[in-house]
């Protein structure tokens, strides 16, 4: 199919093309194309479970038990203290290695564990092996975990700056504290939190760049092996060292997925304020 | 004493100090190159002058939005492409390709994007009432941006800036992810991860280096905040707005 794709690129602008289009649409390439899906799929999913963890955090924080409140502090400080990386790639370590302590609990022999002298895991059947799926996988739900402490202080911010006088009304109109929580505090602080979001979903989009730290597949890993220095032994060196291209791509690539999110959050901004008042 | 040393905790802190001071000699070189720049950026945005607004725009509009993590490699790659016809012959080969030296630059052009877009905004609210006072006072531009604009803009971004400061201190993280790591120029995440590797005590090692960057993030805090306490030592009390050491962290 590709090919044919090619040939009307080269029917329109000319026979000097087809080398260059053909290049970059060999198999390689596809298959760059291809791990695309990996950045958007961790992008929309991170989000998924960043909104998830910051409604978690945001109701932890204003419950009216304290030790719940301490909680939800703590973990909006100590995820935000650290750097995003640190915590990118210390939860999926730290998931696999308590996973592999309870696999050793039932699967190891006590000699085994008393002989294994530091190293991880204690017996090779406690061993969990994870595949790039997985990986994938936690890798959003760690995206999910840090941007959840962003989002637990906007979502947090906004159900302040709900009116008092809406919770009042429910309230007065006999909803018990749960419901005037989830469908009135909730539902209303949507609007107020949305600048914010879209703050936090820039920072998560620029952080699915990091997935290769996780030896995902992804764009930045295909774009540093496809650029490398080519030698073929039959055919002498194919290009030099072309990485500079490729990440120049990715700049312009992420500045555009910036620039489309600034669009879409506009538009939602504008369809979740319907029938409000805006000064300015 | 040894009581303490043999304590695997302590090991690590020992351990870590050393790469701690290449995140700190990062974020310090960063800092004080970015600021100047940034505040340049921020005037420029700002500019009646179309080319330099538009060029200015553009930049911080690039470096916001895409990752830092994407420019390390960018410009890595372009300074090793550029190896060969310019930085060999003009022997400058081994410093410009240097992780200590091309790591702070691209931090510098990338945070100088942010404190821009900080500043900029800073500069929009510098109170109208005092540029119209200077103005009738007779000050020529460069009096009144002096007086008036630059203390006010200062003072306004101080706190974002202060966040912006502890974003970078983070961000220095980035730099031996993608730039060689030479000899035993490690920094904080290299050796953790290098000492985790030798016992897979993730727990350990990683909450240690949690703690330095929560430690020094707290130093700036608190630096920053001695800063604008005297910065706002002449207003009153209730006009300032608190300086909090509950970090916004919004980028």
């Amino acid at each position: 199919m590709i090919e044919s794709v090619v040939d009307v690129l080269v029917g329109l602008l000319g026979e000097d093309w087809r080398s260059g289009l053909e290049y970059i649409t060999n198999g390689k390439h596809m298959a760059w194309y291809a791990s695309f899906k990996f950045t958007l799929i961790a992008a929309v999913a991170g989000a998924f479970f960043a909104v998830i963890f910051g409604l978690l955090g945001a109701a932890l924080k204003q419950s009216t038990f304290a030790p719940f409140r301490w909680i939800g502090s703590l973990y909006v400080n100590i995820v935000r203290g650290v750097p995003d990386v640190l915590f990118f790639i210390f939860f999926p370590l730290a998931f696999e290695q308590t996973v592999e302590y309870f696999f050793s609990r039932t699967r190891c022999t006590a000699e085994e564990i008393a002989n294994s002298a530091g190293s991880w895991p204690p017996c090779d059947a406690a061993q969990w092996y994870l595949s790039g799926n997985d990986y994938l996988i936690l890798a959003c739900v760690s995206l999910g975990l840090v941007y959840g402490a962003f989002a637990a202080n906007v979502i947090h911010g906004a159900m302040v700056s709900v009116p008092k006088g809406q919770l009042e009304a429910a309230q007065a109109y006999g909803f018990t504290e749960k419901q005037v929580f989830w469908r009135f505090k909730v539902r209303q602080m949507w609007v107020y939190a949305l600048p914010g979001l879209s703050n936090v979903w820039m920072l998560l989009l620029k952080a699915t760049s990091l997935l290769s730290l996780l030896q995902i597949a992804d764009i930045v890993l295909w774009a540093d092996r496809l650029g490398a220095p080519n030698y073929l032994a039959r055919a002498g060196l194919v290009h030099p060292d072309w990485r500079w291209k490729y990440y120049l791509a990715l700049f312009i690539f992420y500045i555009l997925m910036a620039m489309i999110s600034e669009r879409v959050f506009r538009a939602l901004q504008n369809r979740a304020s319907r029938g409000m008042v805006t000064v300015n | 004493m040894d009581w303490l040393l043999d304590n695997a905790f302590v090991q690590d802190i020992i351990t870590l100090a050393r790469p701690a001071t290449y995140n700190l000699y990062f974020a310090l070189i960063s800092i004080p190159l970015g600021f100047p720049f940034a505040m340049l950026l921020a005037l420029g945005k700002n500019s009646s002058n179309r080319v330099i607004s538009w060029f200015s725009r553009a930049y911080i509009y690039a470096f916001r939005g895409s990752p830092l993590f994407i420019q390390f490699f960018m410009f890595y790659s372009f300074a090793l492409s550029l190896n060969r016809p310019l930085w060999k012959p003009m022997g400058i080969d081994d410093i410009v390709l240097h992780p200590l030296f091309l790591g702070p630059l691209v931090l510098v052009l990338n945070t100088s994007a942010y404190a821009a877009e900080i500043f900029y905004g800073a500069i929009r609210t510098v109170p109208k009432g005092e540029i119209e006072a200077a103005r009738a006072m007779g000050m020529s531009r460069w009096q009144e941006f002096w007086s008036v604009t630059w203390p006010n803009t200062i003072r306004l971004a101080w706190p974002a800036y202060t966040n912006e400061v502890v974003f970078l201190f983070h961000a220095t993280v980035l730099v031996y992810f993608t730039l060689p790591v030479i000899n035993e120029q490690k920094d904080i995440m290299n050796k953790a991860g290098e000492l985790f590797e030798k016992d897979y005590n993730l727990f350990l090692h990683f909450s240690v280096a949690a703690l330095y960057f929560v430690v020094i993030s707290m130093l700036i805090f608190f630096v920053f905040g001695l800063i604008h306490k005297y910065l706002t030592r002449h207003m009153k009390k209730d006009v300032v707005p608190k300086f909090s050491f509950k970090p916004k962290y919004m980028r």
